[in-house]
Parts: structure tokens; C-alpha cells; sequence
């Protein structure tokens, strides 16, 4: 979490912290019980909008049966997954989903011979599943170059903290688990500093699909995209990434990104920060 | 809006919603203790529980949350305005955010190679390249496989002007008591067109593309679009030096095809394609 988010979470916490230390003031019995419960549903909702509001927002919006018009002739449904736009009485429903292929590009900590065979792979993979997509769709990757050195240093920082956490753990007779971890954390970021230097030039990407599926009624759209997005899971699955569908405030930002991209590091990075 | 009003407006919104909810919350604790207020104290604190979610979702709600309370009703306009418009150079589109203009340039990207006639050595090969493409530049830009519904709205046009001919010649034909073997022969023709009409628009082809956007901000409409063009230029010699392919600027109304939802479906084909899914819905 980056240090706006934790200030978030701190100032935000603060209130039910307050209102606990004051509970006695809210009544006796019942009263208290319930000022307590109120405060407690404080803390696992910011808790809930802070890690997983994905899951929280659209569950509002569903149940509150809120929509949003993006821009002129577009519609967010209710279920935040999808985006509506209706011409001459036809609907056209898009929908997005993840597709981060980072195991063919830099986070892996693979031998390179495996890596040599996954990308020998990856051309004949990657056209299986497109010949069996018979929809429209699209595949983006977003990505901006990032600075040699500081990633470089970064990472050297990083594994230099891990070395420190593995000679406190053999000091102090750490377990054997424990040990392995920091192990393979060391070998990560080793395997890191390794690819910069043989001149690999490190990115910040984000990768996914869009689908458009139409029909004659939102329903029928909507239903349409919802296969249309299961059976582009199924014919990318090969490709051994995760692909989930996207939901609640990431589909407004993927939907502008049509119209508009970030225009430096900072300003994407400002959008997907919790995904890293 | 631009980044730093819209930093202000997030950072007030918090410390309004957030302060809001302390006040309520010292409100309900410093009212005396007796049956009736003791409710009045838990609605207060309700409220002020809501005030706290909704100060700490504004860090990445804000533009929802603003025009909920503006309009309080269940359809909510964040935006009334088509989301960009075609700059006057054809070459790229065009938003405003904020005081700023944001202008995105399509390129095309024109790679015609298949896995099936690869090499294990050009498949890495390829691979490679794709990583280096990607890599390219310092600045957010997205490259993107769009496999759309061939357009075939003027070549049916064509088929059916034809069909309308031939069948006008076959009627002057008849009504010119020419040669039966001529009238049949006309016949033979128009059938030819009509099954293949009907072929063409039985199916839909699909077309497959790639190509890079990105964006440039500038003060002025001009300023944006010459910005974005520099950049487009930079990254075409880039993507030109990884692939040894020629990459152009994608120009007017082809821009729509990677823009809007409803080009990469068109009409000629929609009716065609509902009537599928409902056949297959019968079925």
C-alpha cells in the first residue's frame, strides 16, 4: 500500500477507534451492544473498500440498483461489469478481463531454458486460442519503460533486506520453511538484477481483453458478453494466466482508456496501484 | 478538471466526510443519557459510519461519489458529452481533461505472420521481438490485437445493385421476346449472384489487427495534437526497427474502428448474427 492509502486507512480508522473509547456514553444493555456493532461494521467495511472493494462496490450498486452514464450514449450496469451502449435499437455490451502475461515477460523465477521453451511456445499458444474465438475482442498491453538504474537499486535493496532477514534467521536457529523462503526471495530478485544487466529493460505493464458482444434487448448483450467472456477464459486459459473479469472502478478506468491514455509513469500508475 | 484540483477536491471531500463523521460522533457521546436520546445517539453514529465509508472510498470514488450527491437519483450522469472528438488533422482524437486537451494517435501496425510457417528459432525470435516492441518507450503506450467482424456493408451493396440489374436486363429480356437461351442464360446470372449474396452474408469473416495508441497532453488543441504526433513518429521508427515493417498513422473515420464498440461489428452482419443466436437459441 502506497503512503496515500495508509494515511486512508489511519485517519479512517480513527473514528471507530474514538467512538470505542466513548462507547459508555452510547447507553447501557442493548444500546452499547448495538453502538458496538455499528462501530465494528465501521472497521470491516473500510477494511472490505480497502482490499477488496471489487467485490464491496458492486454489491452496493447491485442492491441499490445504481447505474452510471461514463460519457454521452454509454451506460454502466448496475453490476459494475459491463458497459451499455444502444444504437438504432441495438445494444453493444463490453466487458473486460485480465490478462496479465507476466510469465513471458519479466516475474518469473525460471530457469532460462524454461522460459526459452515458453516463449518458443508462446506464438503457437497464443493463435491456437485466437482461431477459436469466433467474436470480436481485443487484447492491450499498456506499458511504459521504466528507469534501469532505479529498478536496478530497488532491487538491490530489496535483496540486501532479505540477505539481513536470512543471517538473522540461521543465527537465531529459524526453521527450515522459513529459511527456504527467503531462499527462493533471494533467487527472485538475484534472477532480477541479473536479466537488468544483460540489458533487459524493465517495464510497469498492464495487460487485458475487451470483448463487445451485441444483442436486442440489454439483456440479450449482456447475457451474450457473459459467454462471450467464458469462452474467451476457456480458449486463453492456455496461455496459463489469470484471467478474471473486471469489475467496479477498473472498468471506468479501462473504458477511458479508450478515449484517452495516461500520458506519463506516474499518471498510470496513479490508476492501477494496488495491483502493483 | 486537472490532477491538482482534482488532488484538492479528493483531499476535501475526505476531510469534509471524515470530519463530519467525528462531529456526529461528539455529538452522540456529549448528548445525555436517557431512552429517547439513546436512539437519537444511534442514528447518529449510523450516519457518522457512513460518513467515515464514504470519506474512505472518495480516495477512489470520488467521481462517483460527487454526482451521487449532486443528483441523488439512480441513474447517474457522470458525463453528458461524447467522451472525444476527431481532431481537425484527422489524425488522431481528441478530449478534453481539465484545462488540458489529451490527443491519442492509432497506429497501425501491419504484421501479416503466422506461428504455423515458423521456425522453433524465428518463433523466439518473434517472442523477442514482440518484448522489445513493448519495451520501446518511456511513456504509457498501449499496444493492442483487435480481432473484429470484417466490414462488408459495400461489397453486399455491390452484390445487391448487381442482382437489381441483371434482373431489370432479364425483364427487358422477357418483355422483348428475346432468344430463350438468352432469357435463361440471364437467369443462370442472376441466380449466381443471389447464391453468392447469400454466401457472403451467411457468415461473418473476421479480421484481425494490431496496433499501437498513445497520448500526449498539451494546453491547446494544436499543442496536443503536435505533441502526440512527434511522439507517434518516434514510436513508428521504433516499431519499424524491431519488425522491418512500415507502421502508419491510422487517419479519419478508420480511427472509429478501434474507438467505438459498434465498428467492430457491423451492420451488415448484426442481423445476420442475431438471427444465428436465435436459431441456436431454438435449437
Amino acid at each position: 500500500m502506497d503512503e496515500e492509502g495508509v494515511m486512508y486507512l489511519v485517519f479512517a480508522l480513527l473514528m471507530p477507534l474514538i467512538g470505542f473509547t466513548i462507547l459508555p456514553s452510547f447507553g447501557k444493555g442493548g444500546f452499547a451492544i448495538v453502538a458496538a456493532a455499528l462501530l465494528i461494521l465501521d472497521v470491516i467495511l473500510v477494511m472490505l473498500m480497502n482490499w477488496a472493494d471489487f467485490i464491496l462496490f458492486p454489491l452496493v450498486t447491485n442492491l441499490l440498483g445504481i447505474t452510471f452514464q461514463p460519457a454521452a450514449g454509454y451506460k454502466i450496469v448496475k453490476g459494475q461489469d459491463s458497459i451499455l451502449k444502444e444504437i438504432n435499437g441495438l445494444y453493444y455490451a463490453t466487458g473486460f478481463v485480465t490478462g496479465n502475461l507476466f510469465g513471458y515477460s519479466f516475474k518469473q523465477e525460471t530457469a532460462l531454458q524454461d522460459e526459452q521453451g515458453k516463449m518458443i511456445q508462446a506464438p503457437d499458444t497464443w493463435e491456437r486460442g485466437v482461431m477459436s474465438i469466433d467474436f470480436p475482442f481485443k487484447f492491450h498491453v499498456i506499458a511504459a519503460g521504466l528507469d534501469s538504474q532505479k529498478v536496478r537499486d530497488e532491487f538491490e535493496g530489496k535483496r540486501s533486506y532479505q540477505e539481513f532477514q536470512l543471517s538473522r534467521a540461521l543465527q537465531g536457529g529459524g526453521n527450515e520453511v522459513t529459511i527456504t523462503d527467503i531462499q527462493r526471495k533471494i533467487n527472485i530478485f538475484q534472477t532480477k538484477i541479473d536479466r537488468l544487466s544483460q540489458g533487459e529493460r524493465p517495464l510497469a505493464s498492464v495487460m487485458y481483453f475487451e470483448t463487445t458482444a451485441i444483442g436486442v434487448s440489454e439483456k440479450a448483450a449482456l447475457d451474450s458478453l457473459t459467454s462471450q467472456i467464458k469462452s474467451l477464459q476457456i480458449s486463453m486459459g492456455s496461455m496459463d494466466i489469470d484471467l478474471a473479469r473486471v469489475q467496479g472502478r477498473e472498468l471506468y478506468t479501462l473504458f477511458k482508456f479508450n478515449f484517452g491514455l495516461p500520458t506519463s509513469f506516474e499518471e498510470m500508475a496513479l490508476y492501477f496501484d494496488q495491483q502493483g | 478538471m486537472s490532477a491538482g484540483e482534482y488532488m484538492d477536491k479528493k483531499l476535501l471531500v475526505f476531510l469534509g466526510l471524515l470530519g463530519l463523521s467525528f462531529v456526529l460522533v461528539i455529538i452522540a457521546s456529549v448528548i445525555p443519557l436517557s431512552a429517547p436520546t439513546d436512539v437519537l445517539k444511534l442514528i447518529l453514529l449510523a450516519v457518522a459510519v457512513v460518513a467515515n465509508v464514504l470519506a474512505f472510498s472518495s480516495r477512489y470514488y470520488l467521481y462517483l461519489i460527487l454526482p451521487l450527491f449532486e443528483q441523488r437519483k439512480r441513474d447517474i450522469v457522470i458525463a453528458d458529452q461524447s467522451p472525444y472528438w476527431l481532431s481537425s488533422t484527422s489524425d488522431s482524437i481528441l478530449q478534453k481533461v481539465g484545462d488540458d486537451f489529451v490527443a491519442t494517435v492509432y497506429i497501425n501496425i501491419p504484421l501479416y505472420r503466422s506461428a504455423t510457417e515458423m521456425s522453433d528459432e524465428d518463433k523466439l525470435n518473434f517472442a523477442q521481438q514482440v518484448s522489445r516492441m513493448v519495451g520501446i518507450s518511456k511513456e504509457p503506450t498501449r499496444f493492442s490485437t483487435q480481432l473484429y467482424v470484417m466490414n462488408k456493408d459495400a461489397y453486399i451493396q455491390k452484390l445487391r445493385d448487381t442482382i437489381t440489374t441483371v434482373e431489370e436486363e432479364e425483364a427487358k429480356l422477357v418483355t422483348g421476346n428475346a432468344p430463350a437461351n438468352e432469357i435463361e442464360r440471364v437467369r443462370g446470372k442472376a441466380a449466381m449472384w443471389r447464391k453468392m449474396l447469400d454466401n457472403v452474408g451467411r457468415g461473418s469473416s473476421l479480421e484481425l489487427s494490431s496496433y499501437a495508441s498513445l497520448s500526449a497532453k498539451g494546453g491547446k488543441e494544436f499543442e496536443a495534437v503536435s505533441l502526440v504526433q512527434q511522439k507517434a513518429r518516434e514510436l513508428m521508427s521504433g516499431i519499424g526497427a524491431t519488425f522491418g515493417v512500415s507502421p502508419n498513422v491510422v487517419l479519419g473515420n478508420e480511427l472509429l474502428k478501434f474507438v467505438e464498440p459498434e465498428y467492430l461489428i457491423p451492420f451488415s452482419t448484426i442481423s445476420e448474427q442475431i438471427t444465428k443466436n436465435i436459431q441456436e437459441e431454438v435449437i
